[in-house]
């Protein structure tokens, strides 16, 4: 025991103050994670902010947001092994990891969303299917593809953590690594299915068959989501390498990599910005009159148009950065188009619900507010610690960046 | 035997409120909440996250209108037992989005809700145009006698489940089942009241089936006093109607309400 402490104490010390200090941020996060988590799940979701107006909230904008942005893993595998991008390849197992850390938290913050989780296993045993070959409520459809999709993220997985030299000095292992990994290219397919409908029925589908409200109800909502995540998720795979980069202070994949992921991305916004734009206009114009309301006038209160305007400024940002060579090729320029990207579908994401929910469904009703309490930052924060720590810790242990490994055998060779 | 197989529901469940006669008392909506085994807890004041199925809504005409101009009135809001677009096939907002078939409507209409089906996870409560799914945030609490006084014919829902009004079935079962033992084997034969009509003082509330052109509440719903709340469709041409329900789907509510006055009409359109 004594051993372990003194490893564990020796290994902390052996890092920067600056890491020290994240570090030391990070795990008190995961520990309030653990007994906020406790609170909720054992007392129930009074003690957070949603109340019976509004009645979702940060643990489902982060749900959709980690959906979207792990939404880039499914697109980058698109292009890698369907389009043969070989120039990915560096940045795949990255990825990969990214994508399956994303579903996972949106599973468990789905568990901490619903107010029964012992029961969240009826979503399998008495889905609501309805009597058509698709299902009849988008949420069911988001557990079914929610959880095939996370399946075939961890068969992409498996291969990654297979290479790890003590594992892959067993010649079983390295064989069905191998293996695994020739058989990629269908695992990309079947997830890139998936993955299709599920993007767009939990960003998007889920709130435009909303009939009842003018906020939501938009028969293509589904589609603009796909897109959403397809632009935003790219930019997302770039910016945690790019940061990882950073904080290793080493080059993590050649530049080409990055330069043509951020290509990708700059191209799917410009799609994003035009379907957006069209959204905007046919909601105007079509959807809400529909109800007898103004579009304008949804967009008071609290969360009201700035949301839209920075979701805007940021697809701009993100078309003119990433697509524009010469700012691409600038290392600063590149960073502040990727952060442009997630901000734009993360703002997306708010203006779907944090601004949903405070619309007011009675003429007589003001916009609502909603601030999230302790219990819900913490939940949300510690997962994206819990996410950040496993994430250094396959960057520092696991053959994660193929590049990294190339350079230090360079190294041993010199 | 075959005769009994073909007792069908024919009921349309409906109601109609007169917003002229309401004082804004409340009785119905304590009556509900005792009907249903609502929980009441200690600081109750926290409204957004009470437990009511019967909200008694105060509107005025102008916030900032002063004595003699301010005119005021309560709308008692329910479910609204929606039916889509179609009556025959109903479609309420809220039935079609649950991932685990915990809400459905009858062929009587209402828009039922089995609390131990459900999973807590608000997707109806969001679809809900009226407002009018709860949710417990909290574990329901009967303290002291209130326990005793609790109503055996309804479950207790637990923590994180979704609850709402269906009309008091549970009183029409009741009423079937008594029916039946005085030998009355057509369900249609038997009519019932729920809770919170009963306890109205001022007979401002009518219940009854929609399906029969004769009954009360059929004759209040053609009444051309009556409106539904914030459904400004039914203000529509009937080709424009048309035209907008070929897009989307309308909650189309079955519970009318009655007013002489215009303002709270106007107030049932935004601005
Ligand atoms: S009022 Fe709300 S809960 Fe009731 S049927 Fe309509 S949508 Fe469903
Ligand atoms: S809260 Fe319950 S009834 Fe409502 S959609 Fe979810 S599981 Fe269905």
């Amino acid at each position: 025991m004594k051993k372990i402490i003194d490893y564990l104490k020796n290994e902390f010390n052996s890092y920067s103050k600056n890491i020290r200090i994240t570090l030391m941020v990070l795990f008190a996060l995961v520990a309030g994670f653990l007994i906020f988590g406790i609170q909720i799940l054992f007392w129930g979701l009074g003690y957070t902010d949603m109340n019976n107006n509004f009645a979702m909230g940060i643990w489902i904008i982060g749900d959709l947001g980690l959906v979207a942005l792990g939404g880039g893993a499914f697109f980058t595998g698109f292009i890698l092994y369907i389009f043969r991008n070989d120039k990915l390849e560096p940045l795949i197992n990255s990825t990969v990891l990214l994508g399956f850390m994303c579903y996972l938290f949106t599973f468990i913050l789905l568990v901490f969303d619903i107010g029964q989780p012992l029961r969240a296993w009826f979503g399998y045993t008495y889905p609501n299917w309805g009597s058509h070959l698709m299902p009849q409520s988008m949420l069911t459809e988001v557990v079914w593809c929610l959880t095939l999709y996370f399946c075939v993220l961890c068969v992409e997985l498996i291969p990654i953590a297979l290479k790890h030299k003590i594992l892959d000095s067993i010649p079983v292992l390295h064989y069905i690594g191998h293996y695994l990994h020739k058989l990629m290219w269908i695992m990309a397919a079947v997830g890139t299915f998936l993955s299709f409908f599920h993007q767009g029925s939990l960003g998007g589908g889920m709130w435009g068959v909303l009939y009842g409200k003018p906020t939501w109800f938009r028969p293509h909502y589904f589609f603009l989501a796909i897109v959403a995540a397809t632009a935003g998720g790219t930019s997302f795979m770039l910016l945690i390498p790019k940061i990882a980069e950073k904080v290793m202070k080493k080059k993590v994949a050649p530049a080409e990599s990055f330069q043509s992921l951020a290509k990708i991305s700059g191209i799917m916004f410009i799609a994003y910005t035009i379907f957006r734009i069209y959204d905007i206009v046919v909601m105007s114009v079509k959807y809400v009159p529909l109800a007898d309301r103004s579009f304008i006038d949804l967009w008071g209160g609290f969360f009201g148009i700035w949301l839209l305007v920075v979701e805007l400024a940021c697809c701009a940002g993100a078309i003119v950065l990433l697509n524009l060579k010469k700012f691409r090729e600038q290392e600063k320029f590149l960073f502040y188009g990727v952060i442009c990207g997630v901000v734009a579908v993360v703002f997306s994401k708010f203006d779907a619900v944090l601004h949903g929910f405070s619309v007011p469904n009675f003429p007589w009703k003001g916009f609502t507010g909603y601030f999230p309490t302790i219990q819900e930052w913490v939940v949300m924060l510690g997962s994206f610690a819990t996410m950040a720590l496993i994430y250094m810790w396959f960057a520092k242990y696991m053959p994660f960046f193929p590049h990294l490994e190339k350079e230090k055998h360079k190294e041993g060779g010199n | 035997m075959m005769k009994d197989m073909e007792n069908k529901m024919k009921r349309r469940w409906g109601m109609a409120i007169d917003l002229d006669k309401c004082t804004g008392c409340g009785e119905c909506a304590v009556s509900c909440a005792q009907e249903n085994n609502l929980p009441i807890f200690e600081d109750d004041s926290d409204i957004p996250k009470k437990m009511t199925y019967l909200d008694v809504m105060r509107i005025t005409n102008d916030r900032d209108a002063k004595f003699p101009d301010v005119k005021v009135a309560f709308i008692p809001k329910m479910c609204q037992q929606c039916e889509g677009n179609d009556p025959k096939n109903p479609q309420p907002p809220c039935v079609s989005v649950c991932p685990v078939v915990a809400t459905d409507t009858g062929d009587d209409g209402v828009v039922s809700q089995i609390w131990s089906r459900c999973i807590g996870c608000r997707y109806c409560q969001v679809s809900c145009p009226y407002e009018a799914r709860v949710f417990n945030w909290w574990k329901p609490k009967y303290e002291g006698s209130f326990k005793k006084s609790l109503n055996p014919d309804v479950s207790i829902a637990s923590r994180g489940t979704i609850q709402k009004c269906t009309f008091c079935s549970h009183i029409w079962k009741k009423e079937r089942d008594k029916a039946v033992m005085k030998g009355e084997l057509d369900i249609n034969a038997v009519l019932y009241t729920p809770a919170c009509v009963s306890a109205c003082p001022t007979g401002a509330m009518v219940f009854g089936d929609l399906n029969d052109p004769k009954s009360e509440v059929s004759r209040l719903a053609r009444d051309n006093r009556a409106f539904r709340l914030v459904h400004t469709i039914d203000q529509k041409k009937p080709d424009e109607q048309k035209k907008f329900r070929a897009i989307k789907n309308f909650p189309n509510p079955k519970v009318y309400y009655l007013s002489s006055k215009q303002w709270i009409r106007d107030l049932m359109r935004f601005k």
